[in-house]
């Protein structure tokens, strides 16, 4: 029987944990709170920004590869030597994204077209998008907006279909965009009405026109912090009515504030669970249990 | 020499403890209690196909106090941690726990901010059961599993801890 190699460490390796190996959690990549840079929000002027935007690059590029070569040119002609060859503009290429992705579009529905008229200059924006309608009015005008959808003979948009929000923490002029869906079921259409609020502004409740509203709009209360003036019950709803902080917002960790890391389970007399709690207080977070009044 | 005297032939000789687990082990009373998608085979399991009753398992119970074995079938959000901490302290002693699952026993997917990462940080747990769901046969193997870790339990070890924690 041979002798049992030793594994030798590589001379110069930092000396690894003693013991078990232990992941840790808190400093993997997965857990590092990432803020994003852009403001990805679909919307027609931003687009159209962007295209002017890249052809004004690409000619700067074209007018700098034409000066490069007359450069090179009058050096090769100062020297003798033969002349290089002219550029050639670049052609922009057409790949497999530039057909799948639908780009805003020019509206031209005439739900769109009806409520730009209606509202006038409360509309902001609107826009079609791979068919379906989106029209962005000012954060004051969305029951105005609201109302109209679901009264004027020409929309009767009549159902709350969908109420949500994201957070745009790289925005400047606004935080978060609030998102209507609506649908008509008579006309079998939807419409997409959105609004973009800033951080600590108070929309109005939608509860009144449409009573689907309410669960959605305490949702988005819960997940994102927005809360809504003249709701019945602006509580939250999904997470428990003594949580911290707002989970869908982007400065939030994925696994929280600590709360699910609570250890009761040797907690035979209760006494864990207050130490726990003397604990949580001090690190200033909240883990009391809600009381029925 | 091996013969049984005439005494043997009636009488059986063993533990007050012996038997004791022995009755315990052969009709441990589940409660009715599913979290998630879990809870559907723990359901299959205690259908005829599979049929749970035939270890003594059959008769879930819907109320805690008449129950001995808790199978934690699904995801242990924080929301619900306190609810299985009383249902658990509401249970009679002898009481054993089964965490059924990859999400009662680590998590599983949900490494997210209101999942526990784990049951066993909220209640004592005797058997893990790792699946996605487990199949029925899983659940069954664990549950012998578990009658094995009554039948070989003392009744003095049950509650070493307690007193140790008494003094």
């Amino acid at each position: 029987m041979s002798e049992p190699i030793e594994p030798q460490a590589p001379e110069g390796a930092p000396e690894g944990p003693v013991g078990p190996y232990v992941y840790d959690y808190a400093a993997s990549p997965q857990r590092q709170i990432v803020l994003p840079k852009t403001v990805p929000l679909p919307s027609l002027k931003t687009y159209e920004a962007e295209v002017v935007a890249q052809q004004a690059a690409d000619e700067a590029k074209w007018k700098k590869m034409q000066a490069d070569y007359e450069v090179a040119k009058a050096k090769a002609e100062a020297e003798g030597k033969d002349a290089p060859k002219p550029p050639v503009k670049p052609v922009p290429r057409k790949d497999d994204n530039d057909m799948k992705t639908p780009w805003p579009q020019v509206a031209k529905d005439p739900d769109l077209l009806r409520l730009q008229q209606l509202l006038g200059e409360q509309v902001e924006e609107i826009f079609e998008q791979a068919g379906e309608l989106t029209c962005q009015v000012r954060k004051e005008a969305l029951h105005e907006a609201l109302r109209i959808c679901r009264d004027d003979a020409d929309l009767k948009y009549e159902m709350l279909a969908d109420q949500t929000g994201t957070h745009y923490p790289a925005a400047k002029e606004f935080a978060f965009s609030l998102v209507y869906h609506l649908t008509s079921i008579s006309r079998r259409k939807r419409l997409r009405l959105r609004i973009l609020v800033p951080e600590g502004f108070e929309p109005e409740s939608a509860c009144s026109l449409y009573p689907s509203a309410n669960w959605m709009e305490r949702e988005t209360y819960d997940m994102l912090g927005i809360r809504f003036k003249d709701h019945p019950d602006m509580t939250r709803i999904l997470c428990p009515e003594d949580w911290e902080a707002y989970p869908l917002r982007k400065e939030y960790p994925v696994v929280g504030l600590g709360q699910r890391d609570i250890d009761f389970r040797e907690d035979r007399g209760g006494v864990l669970m207050r130490i726990a709690m003397q604990k949580a207080g001090q690190m200033g977070i909240n883990l009391k249990q809600p009381t029925a009044d | 020499m091996n013969q049984p005297t005439q005494v043997e032939q009636f009488l059986i000789t063993t533990k007050v403890e012996k038997v004791i687990n022995w009755a315990r082990a052969s009709s441990v009373w589940p409660m009715t209690f599913g979290l998630a998608c879990c809870a559907i085979e723990m359901m299959a399991a205690g259908a005829s196909r599979f049929d749970f009753d035939r270890f003594g398992a059959g008769i879930f119970r819907a109320t805690p106090r008449q129950s001995d074995l808790m199978i934690v079938a699904g995801t242990v959000t924080y929301k619900m941690a306190p609810i299985i901490k009383k249902l658990y302290d509401q249970m009679p002693e002898p009481k054993w726990v089964i965490a059924m699952g990859s999400c009662a026993t680590a998590g599983g997917p949900f490494d997210s901010y209101h999942t526990i990462q784990g049951v066993d940080k909220v209640i004592p747990v005797d058997i893990f059961i790792p699946g996605c769901p487990p199949r029925p046969e899983s659940l069954i193997y664990g549950f012998l599993k578990l009658q094995d870790k009554i039948m070989t339990s003392s009744l003095a070890d049950r509650y070493k801890d307690i007193f140790e924690e008494v003094g």
